[in-house]
């Protein structure tokens, strides 16, 4: 295992270690928590303590006069111009100030910010900037906020942020035509994303030149670049955003947050010093992003043979005090279901409410878990309603390969029902579904099943998709890739510098990772949607290849071949027919670099994701260049006098079309298990009046070591021809379907489906007490 | 003020730090071992898991003051020679790292439960690391890492 000498050649398809793991074992790999920089400063927001309110004053001056004071920011430092996350689709939604000026919507709403030599002090200035305030009436609940005469937080009618009218089809008409008709209501709690990073940003500003530099720990710094140059009047050019390592982002580190404006505002008005700005974990519960609670409607019609008819019905969903990602976000949580399932007709209202409380946004999964939990739960109830298993239930209805569906996606490769029968054939899903029922014992077991898809990628940001990758190959053989794809542990950066070294021919530990900064690598959207491995991988491909063409193209003019047939293979360039070695990967560079050729390798990739225009208020269009499925099957067992359930297997059979790196990609895929088996059991943001009541995790408990379960995780391989090396993006997906998995095994173990998460042994026993009326 | 000296990582370190500077502060602001990671400041996650006479702890909770005379290690301090220990090259090989940020308390707090049951069973593995949140892994490649660590034959 000596490094010096370990050549992994033809990575792609290898457990290669991950190309950040050493520094991450040593404590070297340093995050934006770690950043220290001469003269920092200490920067701290402040957050409004109402709920709903008018700003009536701010007067910054008492802490202005305090000593170790540096810089005191509020709305009346900034231009005012808001920002949001879904500008390009839904302009309407762009609603929250960096600082807010005239209004607080939420406890936590930032309206102004200090930096001081040391936190107590910039404590002590935030204590003495005196704000006063109009308290408004407020409204917590999205149903009440909904109500005529509600509290208006914004200027939309009835708090509704963004409604969404998903149709096709006739509904009514297929409704009448089932011969079984079932309606549900489903509840789903708030969640936190708890990175173990919490968010931080250092911003500087630097005089001389007029420029930005802001180190944040983001999944998509040329965002970040965006939205500060709008909101801080700058032009892009003016701005660098750095990324380094993130621990963690889970979809909570997508967005601009206004600490991060602060930074650099602060900044500016500090003469330049770099400013710090570091959420606690209380700041980072209460005050950051989380997941959107939903109120999840559905009633749906099915024949006795187990066709789908019809779906309809109406999504509720708990916004918080700004849009955030919210628009989007609702879009993608109705419209998943059509690549899971075959539907023509289809009738579901997304609305997406103000409420006085903090905002909701993009948490991994993009709405998907919540509508996983409700329709997986719901398609098990209507299989039940004329005897179907549930599995043949889904293999009737589930989406095939080379097809279109109703709203235009087109799905190519699709996995789906090989998931499905694999996923039944692993856990022998015929011996087991059912037994539970029949015992009488009070400890009983039972099996459900959960099927999902993904996209990987998503145009929701701009109108295009691309990504670039740049590699230079040096005079010593070393080949450094820069990318502007953003690692944020899901080991991204291993995947493409496998691509890259495939690709051109030399082992994996030749590649030098660079990403990702705004100023010196190419653009990226970020790490969302799955779309990394697919969409900056298929870029880092493509930018390994013209390299190689390039160095090709030399030694077929020294050795007067034909470029076309030559290729690199294992550190050789060698002739394509019978693989016969013509030189050396190290000899060829030489050449290029020699006196005749003079030819620096440089080397260039783009790819933008073969996708048609998508209209989100319909949800048609073709929104990724290619889907990933997977079927879940969990088994539990319950103890029908407690309550309790223990998860005794999760098996996950997923179509990730080629795993670039299978450790990796089962890492995502039990990583995502078990989040999801926390949001089933026991995670809930709950909040009074607006206020978060557990900021901490030994009140919001996420899952620990000692919970940690059983996991099969098996790869259905399609090869998707899109994807660099046959790959699918896969970060997501394995959470869709794992609440409803297990509240469907429960089922089958006790009798009884839960419709609210999380799943408590309490409302366990009160289910099957009530069944016992019955 | 007072005067604290400790061992850390093999050397003699002496330190002026005020009464109730937190031992996390006095590694990373003062000696600038950044390996030991904050994650909540409040004793609920381990990122900031470090040996102290041998056992876990959470530098978090530690005023440096009672340090004095303590034998401290950090995840600076796990390299042998400046190459990785076993229990780290383990980590990499198992696929236990993701985003990284509780691998340094991990890797600590696997340390502590192997120096103490060289061959632990798989429960104790996961008792041994229950301190220790990760959001990334799911645990599974975490706890396969600490095992193969204990029962790799020899080097």
């Amino acid at each position: 295992m000596n490094r010096e000498t370990r050549k992994t050649t033809s990575p792609v398809g290898k457990a290669v270690p991950r190309i950040d793991a050493r520094p991450k074992v040593t404590g070297e790999a340093l995050y934006v928590y770690d950043m220290r920089l001469p003269g920092m400063l200490v920067g701290k927001m402040l957050r409004s303590p109402h709920a709903h309110a008018k700003i009536l004053q701010i007067d910054t001056s008492k802490a202005e006069r305090l000593p170790g004071v540096k810089a005191v920011v509020s709305a009346s430092d900034t231009a005012k111009i808001k920002f949001g996350s879904n500008e390009y689709f839904f302009p309407y939604t762009v609603d929250q100030l960096p600082l807010e000026d005239e209004k607080v919507r939420y406890i936590g709403d930032e309206i102004g910010a200090v930096a001081a030599v040391d936190e107590a002090t910039a404590e002590k200035a935030l204590s003495l900037i005196d704000v006063r305030y109009e308290v408004l009436p407020a409204v917590f609940d999205p149903v009440q906020a909904m109500k005529p005469g509600a509290p208006a937080i914004h200027t939309s009618m009835n708090n509704i942020g963004v409604m969404l009218p998903v149709q096709y089809g006739d509904v009514e008409g297929a409704l009448k035509d089932s011969d079984y008709v079932h309606e549900d209501v489903f509840y789903l709690p708030s969640a936190a994303h708890c990175s173990l990073e919490p968010h931080v940003s250092v911003g500087q500003y630097g005089i001389a030149e007029e420029r930005i530099t802001l180190w944040t720990s983001t999944q998509a710094p040329f965002k970040v670049r965006e939205a500060l140059a709008k909101t801080l009047r700058m032009e892009q050019a003016d701005i660098r955003v750095i990324k380094l390592n993130v621990g963690g982002g889970f979809g909570g580190k997508l967005e601009m947050l206004p600490m991060d404006f602060s930074a650099c505002l602060l900044s500016k008005k500090a003469g330049g010093l770099p400013v710090k700005i570091a959420c606690t974990r209380q700041e980072e519960f209460s005050f950051t992003r989380r997941k959107h609670p939903m109120i999840y409607k559905l009633k749906s019609g099915v024949k006795k043979d187990g066709t789908l008819m019809a779906i309809t019905g109406e999504v509720i969903a708990d916004g918080g005090a700004y849009c955030s990602y919210g628009p989007t976000l609702i879009a993608a949580s109705i419209m998943r279901i059509f690549m899971v399932y075959k539907i023509r007709n289809f009738r579901v209202f997304g609305f997406r409410v103000y409420t006085n409380t903090p905002i909701c946004g993009a948490i991994r999964g993009f709405g998907g878990v919540q509508s996983g939990f409700a329709v997986e739960s719901h398609m098990d109830m209507l299989a039940r309603g004329i005897g179907m298993d549930p599995i043949e239930f889904r293999l009737k209805n589930a989406t095939d390969p080379d097809t279109v569906t109703v709203n235009k996606l087109v799905l190519s490769t699709n996995g789906l029902k090989e998931c499905i029968r694999r996923g039944a054939e692993v856990s022998r899903w015929k011996e087991k579904y059912g037994r539970g029922k029949q015992s009488d014992a009070d400890v009983v077991r039972g099996i459900g099943i959960g099927i999902a898809a993904d996209v990987m990628g998503s145009k929701m940001y701009k109108a295009h998709e691309s990504a670039g990758t740049i590699i230079k190959v040096e005079e010593d053989g070393s080949v450094y890739v820069f990318t502007g794809a953003a690692d944020i542990g899901q080991g991204s950066d291993t995947a493409l510098a496998q691509i890259a070294a495939q690709e051109l021919g030399v082992a994996y530990e030749r590649i030098r990772i660079k990403a990702a900064d705004t100023e010196t690598t190419p653009f990226d959207t970020g790490s969302f949607a799955s779309r990394v491995t697919f969409i900056s991988g298929n870029a880092t491909k493509n930018a390994a290849g013209d390299v190689k063409r390039q160095i090709l193209e030399v030694v077929a003019r020294e050795k007067k071949l034909d470029k076309e047939d030559l290729d690199i293979r294992d550190e050789e360039v060698v002739q394509r027919g019978d693989n016969a070695a013509v030189m050396s990967f190290d000899k060829a560079v030489e050449l290029c670099y020699s006196f005749d050729y003079g030819h620096l390798l440089i080397g260039r990739g783009n790819y933008n994701p073969k996708t048609t225009p998508i209209d989100f208020r319909t949800g048609e269009g073709n929104i990724s260049g290619s889907y990933g499925f997977e079927a879940q099957i969990a088994e539990v067992e319950v103890d029908k006098k407690t309550g309790r359930v223990k998860v005794l297997k999760v098996t996950d059979v997923h179509d990730i079309g080629y795993p670039i790196n299978p450790q990796s990609v089962h890492g995502q895929i039990e990583g995502s298990i078990l989040m999801g088996v926390g949001y089933t059991f026991h995670e809930d943001l709950r909040l009074t009046e607006g206020r978060v009541l557990n900021p901490n995790f030994s009140k919001y408990r996420i899952p620990r070591s000692t919970d940690k379960v059983d996991i099969a995780s098996i790869f259905v391989e399609t090869k998707d021809p899109q994807g660099p090396f046959g790959a699918k993006g896969m970060g997501e997906a394995s959470l869709l379907p794992t609440a409803a998995a297990l509240a469907n095994a429960i089922h089958d173990a006790v009798g009884v489906q839960i419709k609210e998460l999380p799943i408590t042994p309490e409302k366990i026993l009160a289910a099957l007490k009530a069944r016992q009326k019955e | 003020m007072k005067t604290i000296a400790f061992t850390l990582n093999g050397h003699k370190t002496e330190v002026d730090v005020p009464d109730n500077e937190l031992l996390i502060e006095t590694l990373r602001e003062r000696l600038g071992l950044l390996g030991t990671k904050p994650g909540c400041l409040e004793g609920e996650c381990g990122a900031c898991t470090v040996l102290f006479n041998g056992k876990n702890i959470l530098s978090c909770l530690k005023l440096t003051a009672d340090a004095d005379g303590a034998t401290i290690m950090t995840i600076e301090g796990v390299a042998e020679n400046g190459a990785l220990s076993g229990l780290q090259q383990s980590f990499i090989d198992q696929g236990a790292v993701q985003c990284g940020y509780c691998t340094p308390g991990m890797i600590l707090a696997s340390k502590a439960l192997l120096d103490e049951k060289p061959r632990p069973t798989d429960e104790e593995i996961v008792r041994g690391l229950d301190g220790n949140l990760c959001r990334c892994t799911g645990y599974i490649k975490i706890i396969e890492a600490v095992r193969a660590a204990a029962f790799k034959k020899g080097p």
